[in-house]
């Protein structure tokens, strides 16, 4: 796993589409505060490290969860600095001639061994995320014409891809 | 094969011993979701503890199979390390005794 530069092909579509879910996502990280969180989604960010000693769990959350929650922000904001280039322009979509090949036009994300990390921490959150808001709580749960599974599976897609980079199997 | 004896004063020792064994090891545990990529729970494994390809799936795979793992064993304050990198990655870790 030699440090090498990960150049990712989005079209500007999903760029866009990507940088207003992590942008969701980081709303979501401010509004979190230092006591235990009460929006699961977030709770799963930060799981309790003991399963049968609560004041152990708190503990180590005492010691943990801010700085993991921060984390979360740091690497949101770094996804969105490195899609900066690469969303649609705003009017894209409604601008004359040639505005749908413009949106589906493949623009290229060139990452840092950093920001490749971040990215892959920053895609599993957000999956975590929408999971708990989708109620998926086994692996078969899937409802195939809701389109906020298509979004769930599109990231992964996208994670799976990047996990293939960072492994060096593509 | 001939049965260790154990002495008798050791024995008494080990059923009134009430305190911890300073020497019992603790773990961290990795747990199954069903959200977690397993592509992405290998490169976890390999890219933080510097497994191996092959013992990274096998960790991985017994993660999925039998619901969770013991990734790492040794000082508790060592666990907590590991179960907070977890965390770091989205991966669901705890940290307990080994049994």
């Amino acid at each position: 796993m030699t440090p090498r530069l990960v150049v990712l092909e989005l079209s500007r579509i999903e760029a866009t589409h990507l940088a207003g879910l992590v942008e969701q996502f980081a709303e979501l990280l401010d509004e979190s505060g230092e006591s235990l969180p009460d929006d699961p989604a977030v709770l799963r960010l930060v799981p309790d490290a003991y399963a049968d000693d609560p004041a152990a769990a708190k503990e180590f959350r005492d010691l943990t969860q801010r700085e993991l929650l921060d984390r979360r922000s740091t690497d949101a904001g770094a996804v969105l600095a490195s899609l900066v280039g690469a969303v649609a322009a705003p009017g894209d979509e409604n601008a004359p001639g040639d505005a749908e090949s413009a949106l589906v036009e493949t623009t290229l994300i060139r990452l840092s061994p950093d920001d490749l990390q971040a990215w892959l921490r920053t895609l599993a959150a957000l999956r975590l995320v929408l999971a708990s808001r989708l109620g998926i709580t086994d692996e078969d749960d899937h409802v195939d014409d809701d389109p906020r599974f298509g979004v769930y599976d599109w990231i992964g897609y996208r994670l799976d891809g990047l996990v293939r980079a960072a492994d060096g199997d593509d | 094969m001939m049965t260790p004896a154990i002495a008798p004063e050791r024995a008494e020792e080990i059923a009134l011993g009430t305190t911890p064994d300073p020497h019992r090891p603790w773990q961290t545990v990795v747990w199954n979701d069903p959200v977690n990529l397993m592509s992405y729970v290998a490169h976890v494994f390999r890219e933080y503890f510097g497994f191996s390809r092959e013992r990274a799936e096998v960790l991985m795979l017994t993660v999925h199979h039998e619901g969770h793992a013991v990734v790492a064993e040794g000082a508790r304050e060592q666990m907590e390390l590991h179960a907070r990198a977890m965390h770091d990655y989205g991966l669901w870790a705890t940290v307990r005794e080994a049994p």
